[in-house]
């Protein structure tokens, strides 16, 4: 009704503010004399002391249930989320420029795949104490070190922990396996030449099975935008652009410490210069969602290439 | 807060500015207003003023534009506080956007819902205001009034609203005074002038100036008061707004509106908030500066912060629950007017009440008769329902003849199907009450005077202060004639030199005489109208048979009557109305009666109802028990005490404060209705909450001044319903006290609600502060809060509206104002540091569970939010070594969204059940008691669940299909809320007044 007469003013307002504050007449601070004030500060403390109390133990009850070996579910994992290097991101996405004259320029994209097979920097990012700290590194000498060479064409089903320290073994994977995109022969892996070469690697879910043995998953890189003549000279290392399947299922970081994911390398050999286009690389299996929509990284990776001379 | 003057405040102001026109003489009069006395105006004389003057007509009362109604709506103290909050979102949505760094839209979404909030209450609020406006309105009375006029000497009907001054008008029982009018010639002119002054007995107008103070005159009869009976012709002085009524109607409009109690409430409880938001965003911001963040991103959480704490779902609480009361009240006979009048009434101390109507029954009934030498008692209730007295003596048969022979009320016609004592009459009111008393007790009245067949008649007249009539027997061989007389007692008894007792004609002797002088002062004390009547049978030698009686000539004997007893009249109480009192004072409410009635008159009834209690004495009771001056007694003694205008004018405001402070009973009598804007002023003055009863046009200044103004829907003028903020629609008493019951429950009741929508502000603020300050994923998303706010606790919050009372909430005294708050720091402490803090801890657990399950344990959670939000990394790892892209983070975040809002809404189930009792053991109020609130709880779960598992959800409303087991993980916190509160509530019942009372009562 009258609300919007008879406002208290902001003098009086404050006033009554420093009245709240301190009470000379009856010495309270706040409302409250200082008496008062400690038995009530009393009373919070041990109010949250239990609190806390309870929440800790809720909290430590729960994570004795945990299996240290395996999540409790899975529900946003059902399908693996797929990602490549060197990954530059623009405004819509990743984004890879470079100028094949400029080393520079191209030697901010090779250094990036140098790093990655030697171990992966974004780990060391964020992991902490939690988690074993450890890096992947794709050199063979590593790789012999932890790794065991596994049959190819079947899944590597380890029920027990037979690895050192209570593990289960990672199966090799080398660079030599990247052929002419390993780095080893061509250190600028094709960079200069308008021959980039691309990882491609797929995320790793425990207990994930990509599909049917027989049917290894394998990548297969398309246009989306601009003629499909130019995307027809693409290398696929391993061969096919295949994900061996013995690298499957993973055990989580506790059993496999060592794992190493499977790589696929992407040459493209034929991109025309100075013209923008947009690659789409699937991972095809059965297992694998592609068209989420929601989600543009499940089972494919979308970027710009654009190589400048 | 006074918009209010001096002047204004002093009765007198009507007086002085008023012209003198009373006191000039006829020729005087003419000259000033070119018109005759004889032959009126010219009527192009006419035409002119009515160009200068307008017409007659009162201006209605400014009317407020519906756009600002309507922005009134929109700028009570919560809808400010949102609106701030609102305005905060945009900035923080501009400098996001500006910064380019544009991730979601939620403050843009949060801004629009704010307002939307505002601006749907708002509706909400102004069509109920709308509402209860039009019902208002459907009293109106859109017949034209007509007026007999004279112009250029003929006699002509037009429209009252065409008069002006000068007019010479004709006035005649049953109309409406047009204007104000000088009286220039009247024959038994008498006015009601109750709703100018208050004061219900007839006044006789004559062209005789008799006093300076033209509202005392006789020769002045007023705009829109009614011509009781005779004819009466006179000059018009004043129309329209210039009139006395229009005078006084524009005075309201000056009289500013007082904020409602609930409103004050509001704001301070607004205060509250304002101050914990600033104080906590202030806080957090220097964390978060401290801890690194850039300037502006801790000012958006600072923004963020102050926002959350904006209670959105309150104001729509507030608002239903206030019209839910509004709602019951209406069907109880009350309507209000504005919403957060529901709750004035609960917090009133002192309802300063009308007599006639609210506390009487408006009806003039004989109440007591004196025959046989004893005071007989009538039957005085509205149904006909109490005991009647012995009717067998003869002389009962001959008062009871006397009384409806000498009569010349009539019913109107066609109400046969009416109840005796609601008929309509002709007449006035002691004839009235007389023709309704001998009809109940003889049977059909018209026949039975019929049978004594009337030959002539004397009506009443102020010079013999009698009324006679002759009648011929009903025994059609006894061919006397029978003369009845009624009138005032001590004339009637000096005509009459017998007495009937028994049946038997006594010689009236000292001894009779002194007992009639007795039984006259006792019903005079009671306050009644006394009339005495008596008979003689007139002798058929003297007067045979076609005598011809003549009243001018008095041809017939008038004394040595015999006289047959006294019958009182007085308008009685209504049945429900001690009772109602009663309740007012367990409850702590003063009741003063303010009237325009005699001061015994008023005592009487004010004794009668309770409002003067049993062994209360006035000052003037005291002297006379104990036979000393009145100045010598104590004041203080004197619980009770009468005041009449006259005394009260000569009264500073001081000396009536301590009046009013020192005898808890009053009354007022003889009171203009300006003084009681001064009687309500001074109630205000000492503190109190005052409820104000009137129906007249002059009330609505004392209607608007009150805390609370109550019109009467029947005999309450538009001006008054205007004024007021509520009305009564069956014009009862009792109703008010049922308003007040209703009023303190929606206190309690909106204090539970607040309580309940309070509490979780807090589960819905510490995931953004644990957020900011450790880096964990966002626990609950801004959506899913509106969710929480608008949806699912809505409807719990509102059902503690339908809670019942503790305790009986009528024993205990009204609240007070300035320590009883709606809501007080305690509750705010309670509900946001212990029971918000639980329903924290329970949303907490559940978020740790369900990420812990899902992969992600606590400690890794922890620092986590950069790489988290990284749109750009797609694959973060897990304690488990799996890696997982932006939208898979996502929609976890969605989960964790999902499961704090799951916890919060279980946590918010055991928080409604705690909520309905604030002292009580739940075990004690009952369960289930409260069916409304029940079914509120099972539609809270099935929404929660509805948003839960309906498809489509994750990407519209961030709601993910959770585990069923993560709904039952708060369960064992909404356990221990509902044990601390017990707790609680058993230390409050023991051990009242201690510290735990004092730090965790609400």
């Amino acid at each position: 009704m009258a609300t919007l007469k008879e406002k208290r003013t902001c003098g009086q307002r404050c006033e009554d503010f420093g009245h709240f504050v301190w009470n000379s007449d009856t010495k309270q601070f706040m409302g409250r004399t200082l008496e008062r004030w400690v038995y009530i500060s009393l009373y919070y403390v041990a109010f949250y002391i239990v609190m806390s109390g309870l929440f800790i133990l809720a909290l430590y009850v729960m994570l004795l249930t945990l299996n240290p070996y395996t999540p409790t579910y899975q529900d946003q994992l059902t399908s693996p989320g797929v990602i490549l290097r060197p990954d530059i991101w623009g405004e819509e996405g990743l984004e890879i420029t470079y100028n094949a004259s400029d080393k520079k320029s191209w030697m901010r994209l090779t250094n990036i795949l140098d790093k990655y097979l030697l171990h992966d920097k974004y780990c060391l990012l964020y992991i902490s104490k939690s988690i074993p700290f450890y890096f992947i590194d794709y050199n063979e000498t590593h790789q012999n070190e932890s790794n065991q060479h596994c049959p190819s064409g079947s899944y590597y089903i380890q029920k027990d922990f037979r690895g050192p320290h209570h593990t289960k073994y990672a199966c090799i994977f080398t660079r030599e396996m990247l052929g002419s995109c390993s780095g080893l022969e061509d250190p600028t892996y094709g960079y200069p030449e308008g021959k980039p070469c691309f990882l491609i690697k797929m995320n790793r879910i425990i207990n994930f099975l990509p599909g049917k043995v027989g049917s290894p998953p394998y990548v297969k890189c398309t246009m989306l935008e601009g003629s499909h003549s130019t995307l027809q000279d693409v290398d696929y290392y391993p061969v096919n652009g295949t994900f061996d399947i013995s690298y499957f299922p993973y055990y989580g970081s506790l059993a496999q410490p060592n794992y190493t994911n499977p790589l696929v390398a992407v040459k493209f050999n034929r991109i025309t210069k100075n013209t923008e286009i947009k690659i789409e690389c699937k991972v095809v299996a059965d297992h694998i969602r592609t068209d989420n929509f929601h989600d543009p990284y499940e089972g494919k990776v979308v970027f710009q290439l654009k190589i400048e001379s | 807060m006074t918009v209010f003057t001096a002047e204004i405040v002093n009765p007198c102001v009507l007086t002085h500015p008023y012209n003198d026109d009373h006191q000039l003489s006829f020729e005087e009069l003419e000259m000033k207003y070119t018109t005759s006395v004889t032959k009126g105006m010219t009527s192009t004389m006419a035409a002119q003023v009515l160009e200068r003057d307008g017409c007659n007509e009162l201006k209605p009362p400014k009317g407020t534009p519906e756009y600002i109604k309507f922005a009134r709506q929109l700028a009570g103290g919560l809808q400010c506080l949102m609106w701030v909050a609102a305005v905060i979102c945009f900035i923080a949505f501009g400098i996001l956007m500006g910064q380019g760094n544009l991730t979601s839209y939620d403050d843009l979404y949060l801004a629009i819902v704010l307002i939307a909030v505002v601006v749907v209450t708002g509706c909400f609020g102004y069509y109920q205001e709308f509402k209860s406006t039009n019902i208002i309105a459907s009293f109106k009375n859109l017949v034209p009034q007509q007026a007999t006029v004279f112009r250029d000497g003929q006699k002509f009907n037009i429209n009252a609203n065409q008069l002006v001054v000068g007019d010479l008008v004709e006035m005649k029982g049953g109309d409406r005074v047009p204007a104000d009018v000088r009286i220039v010639s009247a024959q038994g002119f008498k006015v009601d002038n109750s709703s100018l002054t208050g004061e219900s007995e007839p006044q006789s107008r004559n062209p005789e100036f008799t006093h300076e103070n033209p509202l005392e005159t006789k020769n002045i009869a007023f705009f829109s008061t009614t011509c009781l009976e005779g004819v009466a012709t006179g000059i018009i002085i004043n129309t329209g707004d210039r009139t006395i009524i229009g005078r006084i109607a524009s005075l309201a409009s000056g009289v500013g509106n007082e904020k409602t109690p609930i409103a004050i409430e509001i704001e301070h409880f607004v205060d509250i908030i304002a101050g914990l938001a600033i104080f906590f965003g202030a806080t957090f911001f220097v964390v978060a500066m401290t801890i690194g963040y850039r300037f502006l991103e801790a000012m958006i959480f600072f923004m963020a912060i102050v926002v959350a704490y904006v209670p959105e779902g309150l104001l729509a609480t507030v608002t239903v629950c206030l019209s839910l009361t509004a709602k019951r009240l209406a069907r109880k006979n009350c309507v209000v007017k504005n919403l957060e009048a529901v709750e004035t009434l609960g917090s009133t101390s002192v309802i300063c009440s009308d007599k006639t109507g609210t506390l009487t029954q408006n009806r003039m009934t004989v109440s007591h008769l004196w025959f046989d030498n004893h005071i007989h008692s009538a039957d005085t209730t509205e149904d006909q329902s109490g005991q009647s007295f012995d009717q067998s003596s003869e002389t009962w048969r001959a008062l009871g003849r006397v009384a409806g022979l000498c009569n010349r009320a009539v019913f109107k016609p066609g109400q046969d199907a009416v109840p005796i004592p609601k008929r309509d009459v002709v007449g006035d009111a002691s004839e009235t009450a007389l023709l309704k008393f001998t009809e109940l007790a003889f049977g059909n009245i018209v026949d039975y005077r019929n049978r004594f067949k009337k030959v002539c008649e004397l009506p009443f007249n102020s010079t013999n202060k009698f009324q006679l009539s002759v009648h011929e027997l009903e025994d059609p061989l006894d061919l006397r004639y029978l003369l009845v007389m009624k009138g005032a007692p001590e004339r009637i008894l000096e005509r009459c030199s017998t007495i009937m007792i028994k049946g038997q004609e006594l010689p009236l002797d000292e001894q009779w005489k002194e007992a009639f002088q007795t039984a006259y002062m006792d019903l005079g004390g009671l306050g009644e109208r006394v009339l005495g009547f008596c008979h003689l049978l007139l002798s058929e030698k003297e007067h045979p048979r076609g005598f011809g009686f003549d009243v001018d000539e008095m041809n017939f004997p008038t004394s040595g009557l015999c006289f047959a007893g006294l019958i009182s009249m007085i308008d009685p109480p209504r049945a429900s109305v001690p009772d109602a009192v009663m309740k007012c004072r367990t409850a702590g409410i003063r009741v003063i009666m303010v009237t325009g009635d005699h001061p015994i008159t008023a005592k009487a009834i004010a004794a009668n109802v309770g409002i003067i209690t049993e062994g209360s004495e006035t000052v003037e009771d005291i002297a006379l028990r104990l036979r000393i001056p009145v100045e010598q007694v104590n004041k203080r003694d004197a619980r009770a005490c009468v005041v009449n205008g006259g005394q009260l004018k000569d009264m500073t405001s001081e000396e009536l404060d301590d009046l009013l402070r020192t005898h808890p009973e009053m009354v007022f009598a003889r009171t203009s209705p300006q003084q009681k804007l001064i009687i309500v002023e001074s109630c205000q003055r000492l503190g109190s909450i005052v409820a104000v009863t009137g129906d007249g046009v002059n009330d609505s200044p004392a209607l608007k001044k009150a805390d609370i103004g109550i019109a009467m829907g029947i005999s309450g003028s538009d001006a008054a319903k205007n004024a007021a903020d509520m009305i009564l629609l069956d014009d009862n008493f009792a109703s008010i006290v049922t308003g007040v019951e209703q009023g303190r429950l929606i206190f309690d009741n909106l204090k539970k609600s607040i309580a309940y929508t309070l509490t979780k502000n807090i589960p819905e603020l510490t995931p953004y502060l644990i957020y900011i300050t450790v880096s964990v994923p966002l626990p609950l998303g801004c959506i899913t809060i509106l969710f929480i706010e608008l949806a699912t606790d809505i409807f719990p919050s509102v059902s503690l509206a339908y809670e019942k009372a503790e305790s009986d909430i009528m024993n205990l005294k009204p609240r007070n104002p300035r320590k009883d708050r709606l809501v007080n720091e305690s509750l705010a402490a309670y509900s946001y540091f212990q029971i918000g803090a639980i329903q924290s801890f329970a949303g907490f657990t559940d978020y740790f569970t369900c990420l812990a399950q899902e992969g992600w344990r606590p400690l890794l959670c922890v620092g986590l939010r950069s790489a988290w939000e990284n749109a750009h990394n797609q694959e973060v790892q897990d304690s488990y070594g799996q890696e997982w892209t932006f939208a898979q983070r996502l929609y976890q975040e969605y989960t964790c969204y999902t499961v704090f809002f799951v916890s919060i809404e279980i946590c918010q189930i055991s928080d409604v059940l705690i909520r309905k009792t604030r002292r009580l053991s739940l075990f004690q109020q009952g369960f289930f008691r409260n069916k409304v609130l029940l079914s509120a709880i099972v539609f809270q779960l099935c929404l929660g669940t509805f948003l839960c598992y309906c498809p489509g959800m994750p990407n519209i409303f961030n709601f993910m299909p959770i585990r069923v087991q993560w709904w039952f993980i708060p369960v064992p916190y909404g356990i221990l809320i509902f044990i601390y509160d017990e707790i609680r509530k058993l230390g409050v019942r023991r051990h009242p007044g201690s510290w735990w009372d004092k730090e965790l009562y609400y």
